[in-house]
């Protein structure tokens, strides 16, 4: 998620702080300080993000402009919590944001998912001491009940501007490290952005999922075959370098310090297990199934910026047994090898997916659905266009029937199979003399079928029974199209 | 979304009484031909639906549409009232299909007018549906069981659609009421069952159907909450089109659905095969699929528009022509089952029909200011229609680092063919519920249990292997990862064996490194002391597998034979190479530019490299894939190389010092240590390290003359 960092700039911040027996700080200097420890923190564990600065007081500027629409959005406020007084100040501006029009709506909520945070250069105690720190609750209730305020404890110094802006770190900041493994092959990597928690059902299972370190690779599955699968989120799986201790010394990225470049020059030299995935996967067209958690599951791929950058991607699927209905429950899905015929077939002709639904949706089913006048035009005008081809278009002419008897029995419509019976009466009747004889007694035969199934009788008006053909004297040419 | 809200269960009534036989007085002409045909025919006369007709096909319509976007968890049970009740279905998820539900209801059949009006009431049916309601879902049953002491978190709630004539809006109370009652009473007996669960929220919705042309006796009214359970709302709605226009808003609002409609599609008229004309399909799938256009405020701007009825919104978005058949994975943030307003249509099916072959559609979203983003994607998967929802937002993993720049991007001789080949193996195929191994393992267990045979030895790269280059180990490769071997795979692996044992007689190459810059390479013997070394690994890896396992191990041991004296040449080796990059590495000029044209150069650089690798416990001496001339110039482990170096301009200084230091380098022979240091620090001892085969190798190779 990009960060936006507000940074206070009213003269309320060069307040001093007073340290007893050091030189004397400003609030705006503890500000500074709190915020370097942020900015060192990304640049070192977490160089991906996006981050811009603006500084306000009465006025704002934009110091760093964002030059790209993003979906999410963190927004760091660092304040002394001294709101101002009269137009344009936090108090004014929040007992008033009920009166504002349209075109000057309050900031908050933000039209896009949100965080705020706000840093108070100040302790609690004092904000509290006014209404300063109900004033910035009521901008976090704005914002949904998104984000937190932190405050310092203790004196303001140093330490405890750095203890705050730590918790803010470990609450935003920190990277997720975890170990991709594919069987006995594994890598270090850094999975960034980081996964967030995640809730499906919060009435069933109020607990957020948190994915696992340890991300272990099911399997494998053809690009064609997950097929665009909808995805909660995307990131980054990058691999890291570990050193003996333990700490991370880097993903390997080119602006790196004097002292980590040796060791990345290394860590590039020594085979991956990400770079070896990767590459397969790219060439190979294929996806490889992950385990996140108990009953989650996600994709790793190869995914191309550009035709020279390509990088190795993990999507998550939601949470659940069967997030992608075309492959089943998740957990049932397993070696191919196992199979007793290899469902990708001897020469990967064949796949085992999509899975097929039970039951075929409407559109793949010639259901009928009279609700407009015309459909009913429509199916009605099939029967006929067919019974004028008789005895050629005997099979089409009772398939169409039937279904038309079927629906007419089921939606309780008799009147519609008399009608349809005195349609095909009269059409016995005009009938031209080069007729072949078979086609009236067909006719003839329909009618009075559909009459009888008009009448309800148990006898004829079962839904499951059929209208079969006659079988006449004359069927011989018509036998090739018999049902 | 919760499972368990009131869509999870809808119970609808449909009236079934006397007065439901009544003619909706709609009428519909099926007598169409003729009009064009013969002059002298009399036209017949038109048909017209019955109340009960017009409401058994509004309530289907509302069910296929449900069932095509929620094929499972949204349950119905299909309730028909008269004198007695007729359920037609159950809460199983088996039930729940459109097929099933016309069976049972042409066994019903139309209402009997001549049926006595005093013995027949709607009543019947709604009594029927809270109960039915009360009677516990398998999915509220699974949910229950998985919970265990949180059973309580699943809620019991559902809606009740009742079609009916009703007398009055008085009679209309009368009905709430009686619901309202039945529900209190029916969750008093639920309290004490295990198979049923009170009801906690119930919505009942009164749809009043009456006649074209005549005044309704009852007022349509929002919704109300009657009691904290239960909520009721009144529809009076003509029969006919009016009936079945209220039904789709209700699914809509029901079920959070939306609408889109496709707009240009191309379709090849019947008549002129030549011409092709534009048509337009409306789709009705979850709300969701359009929240980026609510989430971004513009859902009026991507070409929504208000439609007849006046209370629903379609969002437009524009048919793309597919032009290559390619698979791609596009990054997609949702995908709904969509299902078509007017499903028997001709453009309806040829959309759908088009798509259930196979094709996928890109659609466009109209822009004012005329640019192109296409935000979503039609396709099917096993017969069944999806609208995904792409990504058009940018992102924030926009022009991330490339992997050849990270840990290990710098290695060049991965077996990629090898690692694709194993992947084809790992691929994974559904297998059915009921199947499970003697070990009670489920199929993705086994799944994971194989890749973990499969890698017990698996090397990375080209030249970290030898067996793994030779087509002569295959056989015996993929059996060994096996988990059960037969007798006669064993006999394969041995005939492998034979045939190495074979080739080592005949002194056949070995596809270990041939010598580039470095003379011929590791002698013949010694190259096959490394790959039986490697083979015996491998097998090694599984001879805890089973017996059988054990007996291929056997054979290669008893085949491969062991030079006694290899320990010594191996000390030996490694001293000379010592000496050999001393000399090399003092007298080498740090600019790598020119360096294919001087083979001496090359030489050095090569041994550099090589140093290098060994300092991370590297080998990579492929002389088949070297590293590719178009890099970016290499940083240098010394000491005394800028670190500014990849950074832009050097500084006047940093000149400067490095002439210096170069120059001094030259005048003395540095410390073996300080020349394998990392930043300046040297390990001690590193040759602990260095027992594996593949180390000795590099050694080794520089003792050939």
């Amino acid at each position: 998620m990009p960060t936006v960092v507000l940074l206070d700039s009213s003269l309320s911040m060069t307040r001093p702080v007073s340290v007893e027996g050091s030189e004397e700080f400003q609030r705006k200097n503890l500000a500074v300080h709190g915020m370097t420890m942020l900015f060192e923190h990304m640049a070192t564990n977490y160089r991906l993000e996006f981050t811009s600065l603006v500084a306000f007081s009465s006025l704002w500027e934009l110091l760093v402009p964002f030059s790209r629409d993003y979906n999410t959005l963190q927004v760091v406020l660092v304040t002394d919590g001294a709101l101002g007084i009269g137009r344009g100040s936090l108090r004014h501006s929040l007992q008033t944001v009920k009166q504002r029009v349209d075109d000057k709506k309050f900031p908050l909520p933000f039209p896009f998912p949100s965080k705020l945070y706000v840093m108070c250069i100040a302790n609690a105690e004092e904000l509290q001491a006014t209404d300063s720190m109900d004033n910035l609750e009521q901008l976090i209730n704005l914002n949904g009940g998104e984000g937190q305020i932190y405050t310092m404890e203790g004196p303001l110094c140093l330490k405890s501007v750095q203890s705050m802006f730590g918790k803010l770190i470990d609450q935003a900041y920190s990277p997720f490290h975890a170990v991709l493994r594919c069987g006995n092959l594994t890598s270090d990597v850094q999975v960034f952005p980081r996964p967030e928690p995640v809730t499906i059902d919060e009435e069933v299972d109020p607990i957020p999922k948190t994915v696992q370190t340890d991300l272990e690779i099911v399997g494998f599955i053809e690009i064609g075959d997950i097929s665009s699968p909808p995805v909660l989120s995307r990131h980054l799986v990058l691999p890291i370098a570990v050193s003996k201790e333990g700490d991370e010394i880097g993903t390997g990225a080119t602006d790196d310090t004097e002292e980590e470049t040796s060791t990345n020059q290394m860590a590039g030299k020594s085979p991956n297990f990400c770079v070896l995935l990767h590459g397969s996967l790219k060439v190979e067209g294929m996806v490889a199934l992950v385990q996140l958690g108990p009953d989650w599951f996600g994709m790793l791929y190869s995914q191309a910026d550009s035709k020279k950058k390509s990088n190795l991607m993990m999507s998550l699927f939601d949470p659940g047994s069967e997030p992608l209905p075309w492959l089943g429950r998740m957990s049932q899905l397993g070696p191919a090898s196992d199979a007793a015929e290899n469902p990708y077939g001897e020469d990967d002709s064949k796949s085992p997916f999509p899975i097929q639904p039970k039951h075929k949706r409407s559109y793949a089913q010639n259901v009928t659905v009279w609700i407009k006048a015309s459909g009913l035009q429509t199916d009605v005008q099939k029967i006929l266009r067919n019974a004028k081809k008789l005895p050629e278009k005997t099979q089409t002419f009772y398939k169409e029937l039937n279904r038309l008897r079927k629906a007419a029995l089921a939606f309780g419509f008799w009147e519609l199979l008399k009608s349809v019976a005195e349609l095909l009466e009269r059409e016995c009747t005009l009938l031209p003399d080069s007729a072949h004889p078979d086609a009236a007694f067909q006719l003839s035969h329909a009618a009075q079928q559909l009459k009888l199934a008009s009448s309800g009788d148990s006898k004829y008006a079962a839904f499951e029974q059929n209208i079969t053909p006659m079988l006449t004297d004359f069927s011989g040419g018509g036998g090739a199209d018999r049902i | 979304m919760r499972i368990f809200s009131v869509s999870h269960k809808t119970a609808f009534v449909v009236d079934h009484c006397p007065y439901m036989a009544e003619s909706s007085r709609q009428l519909i002409e099926c007598d169409m031909l003729t009009k064009s045909r013969s002059q002298g025919v009399i036209p017949l006369a038109p048909v017209s639906k019955s109340l009960w007709t017009c409401a058994i096909e509004c309530s289907m319509e509302y069910c296929r549409i449900l069932y095509d976007v929620y094929p499972t968890k949204k349950l119905v049970n299909y309730i028909v009232s008269d004198s007695e009740v007729h359920i037609l279905n159950s809460w199983k998820q088996e039930n729940q299909n459109t097929q099933e539900l016309m069976t049972a209801l042409a066994a019903v059949g139309p209402p009997n007018p001549r049926q006595d009006p005093e013995c027949c009431s709607v009543l019947h049916g709604l009594v029927a549906a809270v109960e039915s309601l009360c009677k516990i879902t398998e999915y509220q049953h699974e949910s229950r069981t998985t919970l265990m002491d949180t059973a309580d978190r699943v809620a019991n709630r559902g809606r009740i659609i009742c079609l009916t004539n009703a007398k009055s809006d008085t009679h209309v109370r009368m009905l709430e009421d009686c619901v309202l009652e039945t529900i209190q009473e029916q969750n008093k007996r639920a309290a004490g069952s295990d198979r049923l669960m009170p009801i906690q929220q119930c919505e009942l919705v009164l749809v009043h159907i009456y006649p074209q042309g005549e005044e309704t006796l009852v007022s349509d009214r929002q919704k109300k909450e009657l009691s904290s359970v239960l909520s009721s709302e009144v529809h009076s709605v003509r029969a006919g089109r009016y009936l079945a226009g209220k039904l789709n808003v209700l699914v809509q609002q029901h079920f959070d659905l939306a609408s889109t409609t496709i707009t240009n599609i191309p379709m090849k008229e019947e008549q002129h095969a030549n011409t092709s004309a534009n048509y337009d399909v409306e789709l009705l799938h979850h709300r969701d699929a359009h929240i980026e256009f609510i989430k971004s405020g513009d859902l009026h701007m991507a070409g929504s528009t208000s439609r007849d009825s006046g209370l629903k919104e379609t969002v437009t978005l524009k048919w793309c022509t597919p032009r290559t058949n390619s698979v791609e994975l596009h990054y997609c943030t949702g995908a709904y089952r969509i299902s078509p307003v007017d499903v028997n249509s001709r453009p309806s099916s040829c959309l759908t029909n088009f798509l259930l072959n196979g094709r996928s559609v890109l659609l466009e979203q109209p822009r004012k200011s005329g640019s192109k983003v296409i935000s979503h994607m039609l396709s099917s998967h096993g017969g069944e229609i999806f609208l995904h929802v792409l990504n058009s937002t940018r992102s924030t993993l926009e022009d991330p680092p490339s992997i050849s720049e990270g840990c290990g991007g710098r290695v060049t001789d991965y077996r990629i063919t090898d690692f694709g080949e194993f992947m084809r193996e790992n691929r994974l195929t559904p297998f059915p519920e009921s199947m499970v191994d003697a070990a009670c393992r489920t199929p993705v267990e086994r799944a994971k249990f194989q890749l973990e045979r499969h890698t017990r030895y698996w090397p990375m790269i080209i030249s970290q292997t030898t067996i793994f280059n030779m087509q002569a180990v295959v056989p015996l490769a993929n059996l060994i990862v096996k988990d059960t071997l037969t007798d006669e795979d064993v006999l394969t692996c041995q005939k492998t064996v034979y045939n190495l044992v074979d080739m080592e007689r005949k002194s056949d190459p070995l596809p270990i490194s041939t010598a580039g810059s470095r003379g011929k390479g590791p002698k013949r013997d010694e190259q096959y002391r490394i790959m039986w070394n490697e083979l015996e690994t491998l097998v090694k890896a599984h001879v805890g597998t089973s017996e059988r396992h054990q007996r291929v191990l056997d054979c290669i041991s008893a085949c491969r034979s062991k030079p006694p004296e290899e320990e010594e040449r191996k000390k030996r080796g490694r001293k000379r190479e010592d000496k050999e990059d001393k000399t090399e590495k003092n007298g080498k000029d740090t600019e790598e530019k020119g360096w294919t044209t001087d083979s001496e150069r090359l030489k050095g650089v090569m041994e550099r490299e090589k140093d290098e690798q060994s300092e991370c416990e590297i080998i990579k001496d492929s002389p088949d894939s070297p590293e590719p001339l178009n890099k970016k110039p290499r940083l240098a482990t010394e000491e005394q190389q800028p670190p500014e170096k990849s950074k832009g301009p050097v500084s006047l200084l940093t000149l400067w010092t490095n002439r210096i230091t170069q120059a001094n380098s030259r005048k003395h022979q540095e410390f073996a240590g300080r020349l394998s240091s990392v930043n300046s620090k040297a390990e001690l001892y590193q040759h602990l390290k260095e027992e594996n085969g593949c180390v000795d190798l590099i050694f080794l190779s520089h003792c050939v003359p």
